[in-house]
């Protein structure tokens, strides 16, 4: 193998290398179907998440308010079933929700030039408000009707349903990043915001629909997360923020370019589920468990920047 | 990259060389619990590690950091790495209830300490939270001459710390001329720090002799913080009381400060009511009933003995 093929497919390679020893550790419980269910359910969430902030990324922008977005919108369908409205009028009204913080980060900073870290963080914050005031701070798991749980229970084919919605969505995702008009535009936004004013590229536009898409998928995460576990909390999505942009950095070591990619980011959502799947069921040491995974980004990354460096 | 592959390699081997002790034992038990930082869980678990250790069993402890998906996903994993029972603490296991229906489907018993009742688990061993909420508020309301203004440390998400809650809210009912000034839904984890910053912001809104007369505090972690702030403050005519029996709290009950009482849940007791239901599960016989409680007591200054100047 080459030395290109190599930083091409290293991080890869590194997960196949962990999936192995694990399944040499535990080779009835980790490489059985089963676990190979759940880690597709465990990483479902994430994967959309991570998406949603890889799409961010891409404008060389963050969005610190997808996991309140989460929680928000999971929060919000939960108290419409408590008040009897159907599935298919909370779910929308949820995700619509979504969207429209998503628009209003996007606002934030194309129209009024605030840093997206502070935009979306004041955002996410305000957002973590009305969640914990419509929750009332309580587990809501009551009147949750049998359609909503099916969203992300069960399995088609012995495929689980969650893993059609990881790859629908990260397939649109990577379409339309790499084969769209939309997606070069975001790219070059990221690349070079400034030359792409200058080329005409409707940036304010772009930047304002970029972040109300990610705040839809942060909602649809949240509202998948929901119906796995079939009860809500008002923090619940927050979680999911720091792997989510963890698996995006690990996802850039496996770019040709370095830049975040819907391919790179699931390869990074896999490693991240796999470490941690993998250490819980050989009985890794939670403490350890936190350590490892941190190394392993920090190594992951750190390696990658030295060897471009060379 | 070579040597990031090699890097992560070497992670997988430290992952499987720390792992190696775990796979010895006997029958397997996975610990589960989004709430290992709280003191009280701590010690729940720590009880039930020690029978587990006079039984012989391997017990794997798991905490996901108030991560109620991660949480869920660690249930799932318990559940397909062949454990032979799962013992969830502090949590309501209708939170999770598909992952608990599918490790009743795969014949693996759910026990939970501290949590609640659930068709698909065998067992709760928990105190009854009300009671305690209401022993707690008896006493707290009492030492203000059942008149005078509180605030409330509270947590509804835990389905034990509500049912304090609700006790607390009957109390208030029955006892008009007690109002409440501040409430403040507490962070966890990072509850000491975050109620002893809420309490500071509630003395400076309340800064007249008496504009506080008490703190209600769901359990003894935002009671401790209430107590740095009330300290720190210099205020004096402020009593505090709590739920858990932390051993904390007991020695600023007995430093004889704002601190007055808490109500101790037997937490030991509950572990090896739990460990003990658990090994006769294991054992091919039934839990003695779906819930078991474990003792309460109040302690104050009279019932430990001290006598303030």
């Amino acid at each position: 193998m080459t030395r290109t093929n190599l930083n091409r497919f290293g991080t890869l390679i590194a997960f196949v290398l962990l999936c192995i020893g694990f399944s040499i550790a535990a080779p009835a419980a980790f490489a059985s179907p089963a676990n190979v269910f759940n880690l597709v359910q465990q990483m479902a969430t994430l994967a959309i998440v991570a998406t949603a902030a890889t799409l961010v990324m891409t404008i060389s922008e963050f969005d610190l308010s997808v996991g309140f977005s989460a929680s928000l919108a999971a929060v919000i369908c939960f108290v419409l079933f408590g008040q009897g409205y159907d599935v298919w009028l909370a779910v929308p009204a949820a995700l619509l929700v979504g969207i429209i913080g998503g628009a209003a980060n996007g606002v934030l900073v194309a129209r009024f030039g605030i840093p997206s870290f502070v935009a979306t963080l004041a955002l996410g914050t305000i957002l973590s408000g009305f969640a914990f005031g419509l929750s009332g701070g309580q587990s809501l798991f009551q009147s949750v009707p049998d359609g909503f749980k099916s969203l992300a229970r069960g399995d088609v084919f012995g495929i689980p349903v969650l893993g059609f919605w990881i790859v629908a969505v990260l397939g649109v995702a990577a379409f339309v990043l790499t084969q769209t008009e939309f997606g070069r535009r975001l790219r070059a936004i990221g690349g070079n915001a400034q030359a792409a004013r200058l080329a005409g590229l409707p940036i304010v536009r772009d930047v304002i629909v970029t972040f109300a898409i990610a705040g839809g998928l942060s909602a649809l995460a949240g509202l998948l997360l929901a119906s796995r576990l079939g009860s809500v909390q008002h923090t619940m999505g927050e979680p999911l923020l720091l792997p989510a942009y963890a698996a995006v950095f690990i996802g850039t070591t496996a770019s040709p370019t370095g830049a975040p990619t819907v391919a790179g980011t699931l390869l990074g959502v896999a490693i991240t589920g796999v470490m941690v799947n993998g250490m819980t069921i050989v009985g890794v040491e939670p403490f350890v468990q936190k350590i490892m995974t941190g190394v392993i980004i920090l190594v992951a990354v750190l390696l990658r920047r030295v060897g471009r460096a060379k | 990259m070579h040597k990031s592959i090699a890097a992560l390699g070497l992670a997988s081997i430290l992952a499987l060389g720390v792992s190696s002790g775990a796979l010895a034992a006997g029958e397997k038990v996975s610990v589960i619990t989004p709430f290992l930082a709280a003191i009280a869980t701590g010690e729940m678990i720590e009880a039930f590690k020690a029978k587990a250790t006079e039984y012989q069993w391997t017990v794997d402890v798991v905490d996901t950091a108030g991560d109620m998906a991660a949480f869920a996903s660690r249930v799932e994993d318990a559940t397909t790495s062949g454990a032979n029972a799962i013992v969830l603490v502090s949590v309501d296991p209708a939170q999770i209830q598909d992952q608990v229906d599918k490790a009743k489907a795969a014949g693996v018993p759910v026990i939970t300490i501290d949590g609640a009742k659930n068709a698909s688990s065998v067992l709760n061993v928990t105190s009854d939270n009300y009671v305690l909420g209401e022993t707690m508020t008896k006493f707290l309301f009492d030492q203000i001459g059942n008149k005078g203004n509180i605030v409330r440390f509270f947590y509804s998400a835990h389905p034990g710390v509500h049912q304090r809650e609700l006790a607390l809210d009957a109390a208030l009912k029955a006892n008009p001329a007690i109002k409440q000034v501040a409430d403040h839904y507490v962070a966890v984890p990072g509850q000491v720090d975050d109620s002893r910053a809420a309490m500071d912001a509630m003395l400076l809104a309340n800064p007249g002799d008496g504009a506080i007369n008490a703190v209600w505090a769901a359990w003894d972690e935002p009671g401790i913080g209430a107590n740095l702030a009330i300290e720190a403050a210099g205020r004096k005519g402020i009593v505090i009381a709590g739920i858990d029996g932390n051993p904390q709290a007991i020695d600023l009950i007995k430093a004889c400060g704002a601190y007055i009482g808490t109500v101790r849940q037997g937490f030991g007791e509950m572990a090896s009511i739990a460990a003990g239901e658990l090994n006769t599960i294991l054992a091919g016989g039934s839990a003695k009933a779906d819930e078991l409680y474990a003792p309460v007591e109040l302690i104050t200054r009279e019932s430990l003995g001290v006598t303030c100047p």
